[in-house]
């Protein structure tokens, strides 16, 4: 693996992992204040905006590599959303749910590895 | 949609108060369990949209890797960025599917953790290897049927407490 594709492979985890983030708060925080508030709109444009870039690399890298070689790439995003959930949002992160994330990663690599 | 719904938890408002366990700190999951509580069901049902939203997933992941297929030019560096991507027809079907799972996805956050939401969302990835084995007719190796069997422990063990908290609703 060429060290660019690396590099748009992190960017694309990256981009996408934040955007969960973002739109997250961005929903909870509609529940709170509706969805016309200029922070809201703005978080939410962020977070497309940062999906966006993920889909299009994600895009980019299809036409040079399998899916099943990038997967596990996709397949970390669920430990590091969790985890970054729980860390940022204070999502109540429990050892089962902990666990069945790890379990979730490490499925995704096995069925891509294979 | 959403202004039903703001309408709706409006209504529901006197019910809060009742709530037991009440706790400054946990102020934002109280939020989130009392809609959770409040919601919406039929087409407003949370799961339901998390359900629609997982299929959109399924079926685009399938139509991109095909239109990407389609359109490659590994040779253009221009290419690196995805956009020549667009020329493929199945892509934009496919960008429609992600723009719906999208909206659907919103309206789950609303109701749901993330840290619960997205590990359940990667049920997709036990889905598309078994849709290509069922429809297709592709191998599975050993390895690979050990993953799925990994992904699934891992989602019972996200699902089941939430199963449990339904029941009790």
């Amino acid at each position: 693996m060429s060290f660019l594709a690396f590099f748009f492979i992190v960017v694309s985890l990256v981009t996408f992992v934040g955007a969960q983030l973002i739109l997250k708060r961005a929903m909870e925080f509609s529940a709170k204040n509706g969805m016309s508030d200029p922070y809201f709109i703005s978080r939410v444009v962020i977070g497309v905006i940062l999906m966006t870039i993920s889909f299009f690399l994600t895009l980019g890298l299809l036409q040079r590599f399998d899916l099943s070689y990038l997967y596990p790439f996709q397949g970390l995003s669920v430990i590091f959303i969790t985890i970054l959930a729980a860390a940022a949002l204070k999502e109540k992160l429990s050892a089962r749910l902990a666990m069945g994330a790890l379990l979730i990663t490490a499925g995704i690599v096995l069925v891509s590895m294979s | 949609m959403f202004g039903r719904l703001r309408a709706q938890r409006q209504s529901d408002t006197p019910a809060r108060s009742s709530l037991p366990h009440r706790n400054l700190l946990r102020a934002g999951e109280c939020a989130l369990q009392e809609r959770m509580q409040n919601r919406p069901s039929g087409l407003g049902n949370p799961w339901l949209q998390l359900g629609l939203s997982i299929a959109c997933v399924f079926v685009s992941e399938l139509l991109l890797k095909r239109g990407a297929t389609e359109v490659a030019e590994p040779e253009n560096a221009f290419s690196w960025t995805g956009v020549n991507g667009l020329a493929s027809a199945l892509v934009w079907w496919a960008i429609l599917l992600i723009i719906a799972s999208f909206i659907s996805w919103l309206y789950v956050l609303r109701y749901v953790p993330l840290s619960v939401a997205y590990p359940l969302s990667r049920v997709v990835d036990v889905l598309v290897p078994l849709g290509c084995w069922f429809f297709l007719g592709e191998h599975i190796s050993a390895l690979r049927w050990c993953g799925i069997a990994l992904v699934v422990i891992g989602l019972a063990l996200v699902a089941k407490p939430i199963a449990k908290m339904e029941e009790r609703l």
